[in-house]
């Protein structure tokens, strides 16, 4: 039962997780570098539908699809004016992360400044607390888990099956040889830097209707996709998805058995863990 | 005035620990982004043992020091030899765990009601700030002199060859999984000094002060002052720290119902001034400085080697 | 002196890449190691010299009445008891200039620790002169600055490796990148330091005029595995390399 449980509240708490490894997991095989800057296409995601559903009004479920797209144009926008002159200049992976670091601090403070440092909520759909099998959810839980779960496996079935995954793999494996056999880089990053920001964004939009949307609630779940991401290996989109929910089942079964605060430690410690098993050596 | 002293003092343990992180990315190559982790041990290590187990503020500085030292040595052993980006991660996740453990383990920590007081060491002195920032500085000073030191040296020159190249390094003979386990362990142990020495400077701990904002102000001030560079860390601090944090919020006339969107307004600046440097001068402001040594580069011309001279 | 393997065996996944019954390196001053591309020869030196783990087999160095069982080892402890290789792919430290890079190399391990940080002079005389002798010998565009092209970049690899005074040197492809004079002096100074008594080496090469110039002993390695040894007048009389290598 315990175990039950945790596999139903893990994949519920895991949802948002899995749309923002996979975001993160797509830039980090594109470009070889980990985009700390990813937390604000969360973040952004959340504040855009604070946009289309309270200050303008939009039923929530509508207001999804806007802020899901406003976060992608804004991924591309940083994509095109930051990351790609950087990338094309030449700067190593390690200085591309504290690029991040700098671009998430610009559009974080950026954004308080803006729009203020208080938390925000979204104006939620009729919430029904619904039982069965003995276990509860509300409605808004469920119906966001199976969005998640289907925008999940388009963006699965995009890249293991259509051209633009093929290209995107191609471009990560090859740069030179991709090019060669014809495939547009600018075109295809352009694309791969809209679905993940996409992706971001409606993980930031559950992530905001389950609790508050805060200006912090990108940086608070980025540290764990970035190891959810190292963990599956360098930009494996299979393994994202698959490290994320058994993430989310850890988290909730150690949360189950002792303080919620112990589930962090143990989750950070075991993917110190595997870090030491599988990480990739450098000597 | 003591505001003044306290804000130095703070700027002192930044640049402390910048010069500190000079010595780990800048020289050796290793991203730490877990710096508020060691400093965090550094610091509650000292106001559990000053606060609940009595131990004279000194000994339980050398004690919590030694304690990020030994922490650091094994997360050196499990992940230094992995990639940068697992490194940082590693890190992180490092930093985060301690800050965890100080909000759950309220027995020790006091949670988030935090912990205190801890005391400045001659505390029936009237001018004990002060002398706690004079004894600030010279720690300051001396981590400065023995980076200068390292550039210079032998070992400098490996660590130097470890991050260009670690494999070729280890193909000339040089151990350089233990070289860097030690550098690194040694210099969190001092970063867990500084945050010792920075309990009596807050006087009352809580979790708030182990957050990830450290980390990167640090990296920050490292990047912009010139990572590979002594000084890095001294001009990072001055154009960070010392701008904002102390003429800016100290004397800057700004209307009251402004003043609170004081510290994000910096943080905004600091994150446009990252991305411009590596934009525009990835090297920092100072660039790199090379070791100077006393030996003979200009060595007279010798006759070349009989070999060379019987060639064909 | 002797380098010697026994059933030693490298396989990533199915695809066997070396299998060796038994050589011994080290026997004669310079010897010469060739064979066809993809027989394993870069594979063969990666396992001697620690830098890949084997399948399966022992190696062991000899060195006088010592015997050191290599497979334990790490690659700096390989290199510490005298086995070091110079790089086929050009290799470098880009931070250090030339003369660092070889004061780097001439300098044994355990005078770079901690101490080192208070010791007045960086490098002692011995060193800086064994660096000034390598540094004048050879003519770098710039003696005091960078190795900047490739064949400067390949030549230093060499130097680097000769200056740490290795008791046997394995030399991975000397001549690709580098100029034919400049490898003839390298060359002569390795026979010269090998004639002296300081040191054994083996070369990989596919320049066969040089092998049979300078090596006294030469093992023929194809598909893996040690097909033939012998003086180069019989390695080139031979009838098997000369099918599967020299392709006559």
């Amino acid at each position: 039962m315990l175990l039950l449980d945790s596999i139903f509240i893990g994949l519920l708490e895991a949802s948002p997780l899995i749309l923002a490894a996979m975001g993160f997991t797509l830039i980090f095989y594109l470009n070889g570098f980990m985009n700390i800057a990813f937390a604000e296409s969360i973040t952004y995601g959340a504040y855009s539908a604070i946009l289309f559903n309270v200050v303008l009004g939009l039923h929530f479920y509508l207001a999804i699809i806007p802020s899901m797209l406003l976060s992608g144009v804004l991924s591309v926008v940083v994509y095109l004016g930051i990351f790609r002159p950087a990338l094309n200049r030449g700067v190593g992976p390690t200085e591309m992360i504290i690029l991040s670091v700098g671009v998430s601090f610009m559009l974080r403070y950026g954004l308080i400044l803006f729009v203020g440092p208080e938390n925000l909520f979204l104006n939620e759909p009729n919430i029904t607390y619904l039982q069965f099998f003995g276990m509860g959810a509300t409605n808004l839980q469920l119906i966001a888990l199976v969005l998640v779960l289907f925008a999940a496996g388009v963006l699965y079935w995009m890249i293991y099956n259509t051209g633009l995954g093929e290209q995107m793999r191609g471009l990560a494996n090859n740069r030179d040889l991709a090019m060669a056999s014809g495939i547009n880089p600018h075109r295809t990053s352009v694309a791969i830097w809209f679905i993940a920001g996409c992706a971001g964004g409606l993980s930031g939009v559950f992530t905001g209707v389950f609790a508050q949307v805060a200006p912090y609630m990108g940086w608070n779940v980025i540290l764990i996709t970035m190891l959810v991401t190292i963990v599956a290996g360098v930009g494996s989109v299979r393994g994202a998805v698959l490290a994320a929910v058994v993430a989310g089942i850890l988290t909730a079964f150690i949360t189950l058995i002792t303080k919620p605060l112990y589930a962090e430690v143990v989750l950070l410690t075991a993917f110190i863990g595997v870090l030491t098993l599988r990480g990739a050596r450098t000597a | 005035m003591d505001y003044l002293i306290f804000s130095v003092s703070l700027m002192l343990v930044y640049i402390g620990l910048a010069q500190l992180l000079h010595i780990q990315f800048g020289l050796a190559g290793i991203p730490n982004f877990g710096v508020v982790g060691f400093w965090g041990i550094g610091l509650y290590g000292t106001g559990v043992l000053y606060v609940k187990a009595g131990v004279p503020l000194l000994p339980a500085m050398a004690m919590a020091s030694l304690l990020a030292t030994a922490l650091a040595y094994v997360l050196a052993r499990l992940v230094l030899q992995r990639n940068g980006q697992a490194i940082l991660a590693a890190t992180l996740a490092f930093a985060t765990i301690v800050s965890t453990l100080v909000v759950s383990e309220k027995d020790l920590t006091g949670g988030v009601q935090g912990l205190g007081t801890i005391r400045f060491p001659f505390s029936d002195l009237e001018q004990r700030n002060l002398i706690f920032m004079i004894m600030l500085l010279i720690v300051v000073c001396a981590l400065i002199w023995i980076s200068a030191k390292l550039r210079d040296s032998r070992l400098g020159r490996q660590l130097v060859a470890i991050r260009d190249n670690e494999e070729l390094a280890a193909s000339l003979g040089k151990n350089t999984a233990a070289t860097k386990r030690w550098v690194f362990a040694i210099t969190c142990g001092l970063m867990g000094l500084l945050g010792g020495m920075s309990a009596p400077l807050h006087q009352f701990l809580v979790p708030y002060q182990l957050s990830p904002s450290l980390t990167f102000a640090v990296w920050i001030a490292l990047v912009l002052g010139g990572k590979g560079h002594n000084l890095g860390a001294i001009v990072g601090v001055f154009v960070t720290f010392g701008l904002f944090d102390i003429l800016i919020e100290t004397y800057a006339p700004v209307p009251a119902e402004q003043a609170i969107l004081l510290p994000n307004f910096k943080l905004f600046c600091y994150g446009v001034l990252l991305v411009m440097i590596i934009m525009f001068r990835p090297l920092g402001i100072l660039g790199v400085d090379k070791p100077k040594v006393r030996s003979s580069t200009t060595t007279p011309p010798r006759e070349l080697s009989n070999a060379s001279v019987e060639k064909g | 002196m002797r380098l010697e393997a026994n059933n030693l065996t490298k396989a990533y996944h199915t695809q066997e890449v070396v299998n060796i019954e038994k050589v011994t390196f080290g026997s004669a001053g310079l010897e010469g190691l060739i064979g066809p591309n993809g027989a394993g020869k870069s594979t063969l030196m990666g396992l001697l010299t620690r830098r890949i783990t084997p399948s399966s087999g022992t190696m062991k160095l000899h060195i006088e009445d010592k015997t050191h069982p290599l497979n334990p080892f790490h690659s700096h402890q390989v290199a510490r008891i005298g086995l070091i290789k110079t790089n086929q792919r050009i290799q470098g430290f880009d931070s250090l200039t030339i003369r660092d890079s070889l004061r780097l190399a001439a300098t044994p391990a355990r005078a770079e620790g901690f101490k080192s940080l208070f010791s007045g002079q960086r490098d002692s005389e011995e060193v800086e002169e064994k660096v000034a002798r390598l540094v004048e010998a050879f003519p770098f565009a710039d003696r005091n600055g960078y190795a900047m092209s490739g064949g400067e970049k390949k030549l230093l690899d060499i130097l680097r490796c000769l200056i740490a005074e290795p008791k046997l040197l394995l030399m991975d492809e000397p001549t690709a990148g580098l100029p034919e004079d400049i490898t003839r002096s390298v060359m002569d100074m390795v026979r010269e330091k090998v004639q002296a008594g300081a040191m054994r080496v083996v070369v990989v090469e596919h320049d066969l005029p040089l092998i049979w110039e300078y090596c006294e002993y030469v093992h023929f390695l194809s598909e893996g595995s040690i097909l033939f040894e012998g003086a180069p007048e019989e390695v080139k009389a031979n009838r098997v390399v000369a099918e599967k290598y020299m392709g006559v």
